[in-house]
């Protein structure tokens, strides 16, 4: 080998190429941002304090505080919300830390279960509930014919019903988080406060919990707004002094201006109380910033004793709980006519033939709404989280914040601004009557997940690898396809199957926006169960599970099980 | 290649990253960029590969101005701190991307890869990803995806950092090898003096943003040209003090210590302050009783290294002297506790203005 062979070629040249300059595909990304979540929020927002002559008014205002049923209304969401959080955190950090600290038998398969009550939203598990516990549940019926109760013990009708609910579906969103920030906790900080002298309890409340703080505070966050939020829930189980029921109910209803107009303070109230929430936990969040370079995981520890049976006892308690709701389900859709005895006497597919071949509506709709809101996340989230990422735009730092202000807003408000704002034409389209605003409205909604994941699997990517490329002649989109796109590509999609899973379980703002013949799985699934064709709801409801469970099932085989930073709110 | 900075100035924000560098980087020698975290050498070496382009100045390639031109228009292979190897592609694949950009024939591409492998030893290893190879391995990749397409420079920056002490003092030595064997003109950013003084032709001594002086590993040491490269390249013994008398370029400093004489490296003024840096080699120590001349105190600590015993000795005012004394074979090593003199020939230290804080 010599080094003339090695010299022989002058340095091949490549064609100089112009760069696209940033604003010039940032303004789109802007452009929507701005238009279809700024722009209605605002509207929302100005509606709560103006009049029908558009003139500015605080009566309306007024109005909301001075009626005793909206404060108890507001009380009782804020109950719900809190003892939700109360809930998850009771269940979800015990939990996480028996999986990530602890071997005992069956911990894999436990890791693996805990997140599957994802796959059952609230509305659905509530359902499948009342179908046990509820009046005429298995249960009720068993007590009052064997045990001769004359009356039927209520399980679920009033918030100790909504919170059950909540918390069994909620709870993995705090394992998850908490799990996620256990497992970075570096191994030496804990043998350091060890060595001093800090153990046990105490050196978890010194050290490892304010460790922790930045993924409770973004699991807790997020499960105070989703419950805060919810009004399908909430009704299924009769309740109905909640202001996100309240706010559904005066806008369906459209007989009543007034009403109506009580129906627009209180989404507003919402947003704005979300947004709170939002900057409380982000300034908890923002202030215990740990970086991470590298970091030894700390060792995991048998169980000793009676605790080898009490942790896998837990974990099939709650999870037994919240598999509950599905047993329940799956009795509903399979059973035939179906009431007063514990189980089904006969079993049918008639359900299953009304919802997927009869009327496949809701299916097909829910799948096409997904399908186009998923290829307008992937454009826009994978832009965003780029910009987020890579570059130093102006403007950058508003883009986060929308973009976690999208996380942090009731569905419910999403869903009565996009009818406020957009009920009128637009450059010759009144929105609110094309199809196009469902699959617009889910996406949306749901981008932020898609945003995290592709900024999250960019930040593992190293700048210089780009840089690397770039050195030996790469343009940007070069780099990006042969270099970036490889290494992320498992998480973005990973990110945008969550989005896909929460899109098709979505149950607030398309309820309020949908139209006949756009009516979405969970459209149907309420409004046959308020009607009382429970059969046929509870048949959709096991297609939305499965559905749900097949997209989770992807998601792991596609990540390997690393989902914890998907979930938070705060941070990033 | 030759390659000229000229005024080049560098901020960002409020900071100054670079505040005038000018220097000639000559035809084939491999010059280093030595300096503390912060000092502007990395950012020296992102403008020489183009990802920067400076505020003020200019560099030129061939006295040809390169501003505006992207990296890969520029002819540099640059090495990366962390090595920036695709993680997703083989070994093959990393070395062979730049040529593929090219759309190289294939037997071609794999004809100049599996040179450049050989060429760093890694020849059989082609099919394996980074994961699968060693921290020097990867380094060694790292140099032959930058050496593939035959660059006209050279970049290097920090490339031993992150590997143990053995594995960095064979491949600073390949390194070195290497760009003798290509005469391919280089620029080595590191912090490392002693890999610095090891590898270089030339040493450019980086602080704040500017060249504090530049010279060979032998000029730097010999002659530092202020108290801070002295400080910085190599072990100096550090003595200040008020300058009493100046004479045919020697100068005579009054230390708690005691009375030192040395050359005096920079001007001086007489009743100024000034300190006086000798290296631990040139330091005498004599056995027990003291001496006529020199400085009296303390030994503190003594390590016997086989090859050379090193001696801490506290002296007057509280300042410890290193002292070196080689080839010990084995000769009654002062114990800690004793009372000596240390002396010097005063040759062999230089005296500095001290610098304001």
């Amino acid at each position: 080998m010599s080094v003339e062979v090695a010299r022989e070629a002058a340095w091949p040249r490549v064609r100089p190429r112009r760069r696209v300059p940033g604003w010039l595909w940032a303004t789109p990304v802007y452009a929507f941002l701005l238009l279809f979540v700024v722009y209605p929020l605002i509207r929302l927002l100005a509606e709560a304090v103006t009049d029908e002559a558009g003139r500015l008014s605080l009566t309306y205002l007024a109005q909301f505080a001075g009626d005793p049923f909206y404060r108890k209304a507001l009380v009782n969401s804020l109950w719900v919300a809190g003892g939700t959080v109360l809930g998850c955190l009771a269940l979800g950090l015990p939990a996480a830390f028996l999986l990530v600290r602890y071997d005992f038998p069956g911990r894999e398969l436990w890791s693996y279960l805990t997140v599957l009550p994802i796959v059952m939203p609230p509305l659905v598990g509530i359902m499948g509930l009342v179908f046990v516990l509820g009046r005429a549940g298995t249960v009720n019926v068993l007590l009052m014919d064997y045990l001769g109760l004359a009356r039927p013990v209520n399980f679920l009708y009033g918030w100790h019903g909504v919170l059950l609910a909540m918390v069994l579906h909620y709870f993995p969103l705090v394992t998850l988080n908490v799990v996620d920030a256990l497992t970075k906790v570096d191994a030496s900080l804990e043998e350091a406060a060890e060595a001093m002298g800090s153990r046990g309890l105490r050196r978890v409340r010194d050290i490892t919990l304010p460790l922790l703080t930045p993924g409770l505070v973004s699991g807790a966050t997020l499960v105070f707004i989703l419950s805060f939020a919810d009004f399908a829930t909430p009704l299924v189980v009769g309740m109905q002094d909640l202001l996100a029921a309240q706010a559904y109910l005066n806008i369906v209803q459209f007989v009543d201006r007034r009403l109506f107009r009580m129906g627009l303070v209180v989404g507003a109230l919402m947003s704005l109380l979300a947004i709170g929430f939002l900057l409380v936990a982000r300034r908890a969040v923002a202030m215990r910033e740990y970086a991470v370079v590298s970091y030894r995981a700390v060792e995991r520890r048998p169980l000793r004793g009676a605790w080898r049976l009490i942790a896998p006892a837990l974990f099939a308690t709650a999870l037994g709980l919240a598999f509950l709701p599905h047993l329940g389900l799956l009795l509903a859709a399979f059973g035939k006519a179906w009431s007063l005895t514990p189980l089904p006497t006969r079993f049918t597919l008639e359900h299953f033939d009304q919802v997927l071949h009869l009327t496949p509506t809701y299916v097909v709709n829910s799948l096409r709404w997904g399908a186009v809101a998923v290829a307008l996340i992937l454009v826009l989230g994978v832009s965003i989280g780029w910009m987020l990422a890579r570059t130093s735009l102006p403007g950058r730092e508003l883009v986060d914040s929308v973009v976690t202000l999208v996380l942090a807003l009731p569905g419910t408000a999403v869903g009565i601004a996009y009818l406020r704002a957009f009920h009128a034409p637009l450059a010759g389209i009144t929105l609110t009557r094309s199809w196009f605003v469902m699959p617009l409205v889910l996406a949306v909604r749901r981008m932020p997940y898609t945003v995290r994941a592709t900024f999250a699997s960019l930040l593992t990517v190293h700048p210089a690898m780009e840089e690397a490329a770039a050195s030996v002649g790469a343009s940007s989109l070069r780099t990006f396809l042969d270099v970036s796109l490889p290494l992320i590509w498992r998480g973005v999609v990973a990110g945008a199957l969550f989005s896909l899973l929460f899109a098709l379980q979505e149950a607030a703002a398309t309820i309020l926006l949908v139209l006949p013949g756009w009516e979405t799985i969970t459209v149907g699934i309420f409004t046959f169960y308020t009607s009382g064709t429970f059969g046929q709801a509870a048949a959709l409801g096991v297609v939305l599970v499965t559905l749900s469970a097949a997209i989770l099932y992807a998601i792991y085989r596609l990540t390997g099980a690393r989902l914890g930073g998907l979930f938070g709110s705060g941070g990033g | 290649m030759r390659v000229r900075l000229e005024g080049v100035v560098k901020r960002f924000g409020a900071t100054t990253a670079l505040a005038g560098v000018s220097q000639e980087i000559r035809e084939g020698e491999l010059f280093t960029l030595l300096g503390p975290s912060g000092c502007g050498k990395t950012t020296t070496l992102r403008i020489l590969a183009g990802f920067v382009d400076p505020d003020e100045g200019e560099v030129y390639f061939d006295d040809v101005p390169v501003r505006g031109v992207p990296p890969a228009e520029r002819g540099v292979g640059i090495v990366f701190q962390n090595y920036a190897l695709w993680p997703h592609m083989t070994v093959f694949d990393n070395v062979a991307y730049g040529l593929r950009l090219r759309r190289m024939p294939t037997a071609e591409v794999r004809r100049r890869v599996e040179q450049v492998l050989e060429q760093v030893g890694l020849l059989g290893l082609e099919d394996r990803t980074p994961g699968q190879l060693s921290g020097g391995q990867q380094q060694r990749v790292a140099v032959a995806r930058a050496l593939v397409l035959n660059p006209r420079l050279l970049l290097l920056d920090e490339p031993l950092s992150s590997l143990d002490a053995k594995v960095r003092a064979r491949l600073r030595s390949e390194i070195r090898r290497l760009q003798q064997e290509l005469r391919i003109t280089t620029v080595y950013v590191t912090h490392d003096q002693e890999e610095a003084m090891v590898i270089s032709d030339r040493i450019a001594v980086m602080r704040d943003g500017r060249v504090a002086q530049v010279g060979t590993p032998v000029e730097l040491y010999e002659r530092p040209a202020d108290l801070f490269v002295a400080d910085f390249v190599g072990t100096n013994n550090l003595l200040p003090g008020t300058v009493t008398g100046l004479r045919d370029g020697w100068a005579e400093l009054a230390t708690p210590a005691g009375v030192v004489r040395g050359r005096a490296a920079r001007p001086l003024q007489s009743g100024g302050r000034a300190v006086l840096a000798v290296r631990p080699e040139a330091l005498r120590i004599s056995d027990g009783t003291p001496a006529d001349v020199g400085v009296p105190g303390r030994v503190a600590l003594s390590q016997y290294l086989g090859s050379l015993v090193r001696y801490e000795v506290e002296v007057e005012g509280g300042r410890v002297l290193l002292v070196d004394v080689h080839n010990p074979k084995g000769q009654i090593v002062l114990r800690p506790g004793q009372r000596t003199t240390v002396s010097f020939d005063p040759e062999a230290a230089l005296v500095f203005p001290e610098e304001a804080p």
